[in-house]
Parts: C-alpha cells; structure tokens; sequence
C-alpha cells in the first residue's frame, strides 16, 4: 500500500498536482502574517540606501548621460547639441593622450601592485615576528591623505634635493628630473600608484589566505611539493576569487586616479601624465564646460563598463 | 608703530568718506550713492583666496573685520576661506547652485567671464565710476576690473613678475648691473652659468622654471613688444612674430644656450634658487623680497630687481580684486565691504601680510611699501606692467598655455608650431 493510498487528502493533492500546469488554477502561495512583516521590515531597512543611491548616484549618473549632450557653462541652461561633445572629445589631441595614459597608467598600476600585494600577503601570512606591525606599515599608505603622500613624493622624486637621485648617485647612476621629464614623468606617477594601491590589495589577500583549507598545504607537503610549487598550485587557484575581485577594484581606482596627478604633475609637462578624471575636472572646473565634461566622463564610464565586463567573461570562462 | 596704526586708520576712514563722496558726486540721483553706516545691515558672505592659512585668517578676523564692525555695527559677514586653486570650484559651485557669495575676491583675468555672464554686479549702478578709480589707480589696473566699459571690480593687491638678479654673481662674473636688453640677458646668463665637471648643472644664469610657465611666457612676451590679444580680445595674438620671438629666446635659453635645465627648480621648490644661489638670475614673484627676509636675510642686499628689455619693457602683473554678487539680498552692505577692504587701512594690511604690491598708487609712501624693495620697484614700473586676460574665455583657455609652452621647451614642437597650435585652440575657444 502507498503513502496515498493510506491517506485520501495527500492522494488528492498529489492528484492535484499531476494536473497540467496550463489547466489547472493558478495557486497563489500564501505569505504568513510573519513573513510579510518580515519582509515590510526588510523594506523598511533599505529605503534610506535605496534613497541614497537614488539621490546621489542614480539621479547624477542620469543627469551626467543628459549633460552629455548638451552645451552646459554653467552660466546659460544647457542646450541640446546631439553629439557635438563626443566628436570633438575625441578629435582633442589632449584628451586622446589622456586615454593613453590612463591606460599604460592601469596597464602597470595594476598588475604590479597585485603581484606585490600577492607576495606581501603571503610573506605576512608565515607567522613571522613584527607581523602586525607590517601589516600596518603595508596598509598605511591606504588610509593616508593622498595629497600628503604625495607631498613625499615630491620631495622623493626632486631631481636636486630628492631621496631617489641620492640613493642612485651613490650607485653611480645619474638622477633625473622625474615630474619635469616627460620621458619619466608618467613611470615616476606609475610607482608612486603601484605604491599606493599595495595596502588594501594585501588586506584582501591576507583575509583570503586564512580561508584556504591548510589540509591543501599538508597534503602537497607530504606529496613532497616544494613552497614555490604549493604556491602557484595551491595558493594561486585559491586565491582566484579575491584576485578577480582585486583586480576589477584596482582597475577602477586606477582608472579614476585623479589626486596624485593634481598634487604631483598637473597633468604636465605638456600634458604628459594627464589622465582621464584630469580632464574631466580640467573640463568642468578650469573650462566651465559641464557638457564636455559630462561626456568625457560618460567614456570613461564605458570603459570602466567595457573592461569590467571583459574580465567577468574571462573569468567566468576559465571557472 | 601704534600711531602708525591710527594714522593708517584714520587715512582709510578717509579715504572711505572719500570714496563715498566721490560716489555721490558722480552718481548724483543714485538711490546707494552715499552709504550712511546706520542705515546698512544685513548678512553677506565674502569668498577670499587671499586670506588663507592662519596668519590670513588672524589678520581678517581679529584685525580688519572688527575695524569694519566699528563702522558698520549692523552688517555681519561670513567668511569662505580658499586658495586661488580651489577658487574655481568654489565659484562654479556657488553659480550652478545660485549660492553665489555677496563679496567675491578674485583675480585679474576672471572678471570678463564672471562679468560677460551676469554674474557680477555693475559697479556703476552702485555708484563707482571708471574715472574715480583712475584718480587712485593706474589706468591698466583699473581696466582689469572692468568689462565691456563697465566697472566690475576694485583691485586690492597686485602681484607682478620682474627680472632679479643676484648682483653679487654679477658682480663675480665681471657685471655691475642687470641686463638692459635680450643679448645682455643672454650673455651674462651663459657667464653666470655654472656645471660641474660631469656637465650636471649647479647654477642656473637664467630661471624660468620657478614659476608658472605661462607666467614666465608672458613675461618675456610683453618685453618682446607682444600681446596676448588683438585690441578687442577677438582673436589671439601671442603667436605674433614677437610671441614666436620670446619663446623661442625661451627655449633656446633651455636648448641652445643651455643656462638652465629642465627640472632643475620647479614652482614646487621650498627655497627660491635666487635665494640659496642655485639662480644668478631669473624672474620672480615680487614677494620674494619677504620669503628672502624669512629664509635669508642676508641675500637682500644682492638682489637687484630689474625690468626684462627686449623691444618693450617686459613686466606682468595679476592681483586681486573685489566684486560684488549681482544678485546679492543686501547689495549695499556688500559695498560697503568692498570699499573696506579696498581701502588704504585694509588693503596696506593685506597686501603686508602677503608681501605684494598694493594696487592704490598712494601707498606707494607708505612705510610697507618703502620697506619692501621689490615691492617698491613694482609700483615704480606699473606703468609698464601688463595684465594677463582679454576675452571672456581667458579662464576657459589659461591653462593651455603651460603645456604649449613645456612643449616648446622640451623641443616636442617649434615655437611657432606651439603657439599656433594653442592660437587655434584659443580662437576656437574664443568663437564656441
């Protein structure tokens, strides 16, 4: 005898239920008096957030696509003018350079801090002595002002009286004029990002570390793995999680670096460390041009959009 | 030095009434012409660049505010402190929201956008003419606040750009006075200049790179005869033959004569290379007379101030000017801010404290002023002191130049080609 059979409510409903989804009515799923509380409460709680990014993100981000298009001087209501903005945006030699060094700026800010974090965060992560002090020494330049880091680096990087001249003239290599050079300006910009973004790169990858199971470790050991060999077979495909994310992160910021080339370049000599968000502002503050600068930051919203989305396919891909 | 103090005062309440009957005179039937301290109240705001920092702010409140409070007890005033850095965002945010601050103190240069847009308040219909400022300030100086005939902004200090010379390295190199004309500038430089046995350079003839190079620029361009603009600010004129002229003298006083490299000072730097001697010559902000009092009392002697001779005298001045919001609630009070701290008293103070040259040819007496030996010298010149500005899209197309002229001398481009290539971006500029 079945289960049915013994009870003629159950048979029904699964009678019921063997009814064709077309035929049949549709049954509503009754929420309990909880549940809708719960949920009310739930609401409730994200309204001011939903408010928020209402106010503050999406209603800007609306208002930057619409500006786009207009002829905006902050003196005059905006005026319509299609995609004028966007053609002379990318007929503008300058700005054109700016996505050029916004790019090489990513194309090495990036990988080389990740590739640094990546070992700090495994070298902290042996129980050394002084462990807690690096860590912080590491993650101190996170939460430093940047134009006060920057401030160092001025004087790091000046050709008379900078640290970095002193240390390379006792080597015997000559100094250089390392935010006046063109040829340098850019690299020296690039160390001092790569620099910046070592600290919270390492914060994620110490917490990821400690989430990777040890019996991995033991068991490689016992089969005899050397420490490099655990590293990129154990420790690098452990880690791919908190790497996407480190990486998709770090080329956000790196795209929107904006203070350090105030600080150190201005944008100079002669546009050579412009960026982007340096030409946004340049647009918006030092132009008056809200409409120009509305549509230089739509392209750089599409290029955050683009390589986000690029990388999300790759990794989902190699998952 | 207290009696010094109630003269000063009792010069700017003078100078105050002075002003006001003078406003009376010329605008006779004007409703504001004659401000009467009792009847003015209210609350406004002022935007300052100029009195940053703490000493800035001691001396505004502690000193000059409480002086204007004596005279005007019903009117009080909120203070946005800022920096010419930040003066533009501050500005553009004021306008975008409609929060534009009653008193605003600007630079010269900004007063055609501001004015060309409405946003500044015509001097006149509160009473200020064009030729009552004439009778206390240069013409040149007087034009800069004005726009399209209209007054829109009375100067209260003036910063200006000149040749300095450390005679002392003259003197060394066999030269007992600065140069009188580019050939001189060229070959005093090149004996001043000195390498060190690798060829690394040690003492720059002539620096350029100690300040903003579109300063510098235009510096060497008034001395070559050149103008920014054409008579009616239409169309650029920088890239003349006499603009191609001083750039090319500027680079080739980088590339060919080699008296200074690139990066061997920069606007960053802590100490003035005329000061610590890394520079025989070079041109120079008029305050640094002060930072030499500050940093090295005992160069002052060696530092001789002269004006760069090419075709023309060559000598820049900018500055700072009060204007007042046209759509300010109490316009009255804010006027009477505007003529306080333009006054003699408040303007002497300021421009102290600073270490810049005043904008009221009076002062020129004053002990400050005769103290100072830049500043003196500055005032002497201002007839041949030019302005940087024209068009109302000067702000809109300022920070171009720095780089045309990095890239001229970086040799990235001829000078010609560098400046045709930002004459074309100016006009376009100019035409949008």
């Amino acid at each position: 005898m079945t289960t049915t059979e013994r009870h003629p409510i159950r048979s029904a409903e699964a009678a019921a239920k063997q009814v064709s989804p077309s035929t049949a009515p549709k049954k509503r799923k009754r929420i309990s008096t909880a549940e809708k509380k719960r949920r009310r409460a739930g609401w409730l709680m994200i309204t001011p957030s939903v408010i928020h990014v209402g106010l503050w993100t999406l209603i800007p981000v609306i208002a930057t696509f619409y500006l786009s298009f207009t002829d905006y001087g902050i003196f005059e209501a905006p005026k319509w003018i299609w995609f004028d903005n966007y053609v002379e945006m990318f007929n503008d030699a300058v700005f054109m350079q700016s996505i050029g060094n916004t790019v090489w700026y990513t194309f090495w800010t990036v990988p080389v801090s990740m590739a640094v974090a990546v070992v700090v965060a495994v070298l902290l992560n042996q129980g050394l002595k002084l462990q807690k002090f690096y860590r912080t020494a590491f993650f101190l330049p996170q939460v430093t002002a940047t134009v006060a880091i920057a401030m160092v680096w001025l004087w790091i990087f000046n050709p008379q009286y900078g640290l970095l001249n002193a240390m390379l003239e006792t080597l015997g290599i000559p100094g250089q004029a390392w935010l006046v050079d063109p040829q340098w300006a850019l690299p020296a910009v690039i160390l001092v990002g790569a620099w910046q973004g070592i600290g919270i790169k390492m914060l994620i990858y110490i917490a990821a570390l400690q989430n990777i199971d040890e019996s991995l470790y033991e068991a490689a050991s016992l089969d005899g793995a050397s420490s490099i060999r655990k590293f990129f077979s154990i420790t690098v495909p452990m880690l791919k999680p908190a790497t996407f994310f480190v990486f998709i992160i770090s080329i956000i910021g790196a795209f929107q670096v904006f203070d350090q080339i105030y600080v150190l370049t201005d944008g100079g000599p002669a546009n050579a460390t412009t960026m982007m968000t340096y030409e946004v502002y340049r647009s918006a503050f030092q132009e008056f041009r809200m409409g120009m600068a509305s549509a230089q930051s739509v392209v750089l919203f599409a290029f955050l959009l683009f390589v986000t989305l690029i990388s999300r396919r790759v990794t989902k891909e190699e998952d | 030095m207290e009696v010094k103090s109630r003269m000063r005062r009792t010069a700017s309440v003078a100078m105050v009434a002075l002003l006001g009957l003078g406003l009376a005179a010329c605008s006779a039937g004007e409703a504001d012409a004659d401000l009467n301290p009792d009847e003015v109240s209210g609350e406004i705001s002022l935007l300052t660049p100029i009195f940053e920092g703490s000493p800035g702010q001691d001396l505004l409140e502690d000193e000059l505010l409480p002086q204007f409070y004596e005279e005007y007890p019903n009117v009080t005033v909120n203070v946005d402190y800022t920096t010419y850095g930040n003066l533009n965002e501050k500005l553009t945010t004021a306008v975008v929201s409609g929060l534009v601050p009653d008193v605003m103190l600007m630079g010269v240069g900004w007063i055609e956008a501001f004015a060309d847009k409405g946003v500044l308040a015509d001097l006149g219909e509160l009473g200020l003419s064009e030729a009552d400022l004439k009778e206390s300030y240069t013409d040149e100086i007087v034009e800069a606040g004005m726009w399209d005939g209209n007054v829109y902004a009375v100067p209260i200090m003036l910063d200006t750009r000149f040749g300095v010379a450390r005679m002392d390295i003259l003197k060394e190199a066999g030269y007992d006075s600065p140069p009188s004309s580019w050939e001189e500038l060229i070959e005093i430089a090149e004996a001043t200049t000195v390498r060190s046995s690798n060829g690394s350079l040690e003492r720059a003839g002539f620096d350029m790179m100690s300040l903003d190079a579109r300063q510098a620029f235009e510096t060497m361009l008034f001395s070559a005869g050149g103008e920014l603009f054409n008579d009616d600010a239409t169309a650029p004129a920088f890239n003349s033959e006499e603009g191609v002229a001083a750039l090319g003298l500027m680079a080739d006083l980088v590339n060919k004569y080699e008296v200074e490299d690139i990066g061997f000072t920069s606007t960053d730097d802590i100490v003035n290379p005329l000061i610590n001697g890394r520079a025989a010559m070079g041109i120079a902000h008029n305050n640094l007379w002060t930072q030499a009092q500050e940093a090295d009392p005992t160069v002052l002697d060696n530092l001789e101030p002269f004006v760069i001779q090419g075709d023309a005298s060559g000598m820049f001045f900018g500055g700072t000017l009060a204007t007042v919001a046209n759509n300010s609630k109490n316009p009255q009070a804010a006027r009477a801010l505007l003529e306080f701290l333009s006054s003699p008293d408040a303007a002497l103070a300021a421009n102290e404290q600073r270490g810049n040259v005043p904008a009221l040819t009076e002062l020129l007496d004053s002990d400050y002023v005769q103290s100072n030996r830049f500043v003196q010298f500055a005032m002497e010149n201002l007839d041949v002191a030019q302005r940087e500005g024209g068009p109302s899209q000067w702000l809109e197309v300022r920070g171009d130049f720095a780089p045309a002229v990095q890239g001229a001398l970086l040799g990235q481009k001829t000078p010609q080609e560098a400046l045709d290539d930002l004459a074309a971006l100016v006009q376009t500029a100019i035409d949008r």
